[in-house]
């Protein structure tokens, strides 16, 4: 049974708030450490590599609606120009949502280990203070943007966790409310590469 | 399944501690087992962890309720935990893993006597039922209107 408080939070922030009291006047008013918060822009992929290609999308698939969010650090971030060249899974999650970040984790393996593919986790936009708590103990090296209502509606997303699969040109091959399997995400993201 | 706490407990935590037992209590408790069913006919597997959907998406784990006298006296006060996917309609078996579903949460307090109260959520109608419906041994269903 779990029980569901309030007060741990109001004590951890407390905690927080006199952890950074006590540190400030060490830091001089430098960058303390020059970590870049995990989910942010350091997140974000860089080219796609020369040697790999993509196959066209089916021509029916229908397009995805384009979007810009902020990621979780304030950086701000458009779907068109992740997905143009590119596939791009889309992780609708939550912070509160207890067993988003297990599949979240397991989609991030999935497209660890495909080169040129993009994944960006999408939070409620009043789940932000959440979401950066979230994105840091993830910790997976992938983008996590905050997403207004519009964005979930534009997907028709009901519930987190749900995976989206944008296929390069953002033409959306499938959604998997709940979550999808490793295998079938992994075959889905494998048929959309070229082979030489 | 989530316990609330007395509201008086949150609104002054650890300082009321000192004064258990001093301030003429002796009310007895009533425990109230509650299942809270969002009726979101939401498709999904039956069983899983589940939060309302749209448009109930306000009731998610973390999401705060109160407990309230008919006087909207505030006798309790508590976060939602997370739902269990029920089958929206028992009597169809739907042959198939994903079926509609309802996403129930299951609250257990302890609240003062009173002769009814009423369950308020972060949105929509309160939720109101009688002491009497307390006495079953089944929890007491509330749907979410």
């Amino acid at each position: 049974m779990s029980e569901r408080l309030r007060r741990p939070r109001r004590a951890c922030v407390l905690l927080v708030a006199l952890a950074l009291g006590l540190l400030a006047p060490g830091c001089a008013g430098g960058d303390s450490s020059g970590e870049e918060s995990h989910g942010g822009a350091a997140d974000l992929p860089g080219p796609v590599p020369a040697e790999v290609a993509f196959r066209a999308p089916p021509d029916d698939a229908t397009p995805a609606p384009d979007f810009s969010a902020n990621l979780v650090d304030g950086t701000p971030v458009t779907a068109s120009e992740l997905w143009d060249d590119r596939p791009v899974v889309l992780m609708f999650t939550a912070s509160w949502c207890e067993r988003c970040a297990d599949v979240h984790r397991r989609v991030a393996e999935v497209v660890g280990e495909r080169e040129g593919v993009a994944l960006l986790g999408i939070v409620p936009a009043d789940d932000a203070q959440g979401a950066r708590e979230y994105a840091e103990e993830l910790g997976l090296g992938y983008p996590i943007a905050v997403g207004d209502e519009r964005v979930w509606l534009s997907f028709a997303v009901r519930e987190p966790p749900t995976v989206v699969l944008v296929a390069p040109e953002g033409k959306v091959l499938r959604g998997w409310p709940g979550g999808v399997e490793t295998p079938v995400l992994a075959e889905r993201l494998d048929e959309l590469f070229q082979k030489r | 399944m989530t316990r609330a706490r007395p509201a008086a407990a949150s609104l002054a935590g650890a300082a009321l501690l000192g004064l258990a037992g001093c301030g003429g209590g002796g009310e007895d408790a009533v425990e109230a087992r509650l299942r809270l069913v969002v009726p979101d006919n939401n498709i999904r597997v039956e069983g899983v962890e589940c939060a309302g959907a749209r448009p109930f998406d306000y009731l998610r784990p973390g999401a705060s309720f109160t407990l309230e006298a008919p006087d909207g006296t505030v006798l309790a006060d508590g976060e939602l935990p997370a739902g269990r996917a029920e089958n929206a309609d028992p009597s169809i078996d739907w042959n198939v893993e994903r079926i509609p579903t309802v996403c129930v949460m299951e609250l257990e307090l302890d609240l003062p006597e009173r002769r009814s109260y009423r369950l308020r959520l972060p949105e929509g109608r309160p939720l109101a039922f009688d002491r009497s419906d307390l006495a079953g041994d089944e929890p007491l269903m509330l749907l979410v209107q």
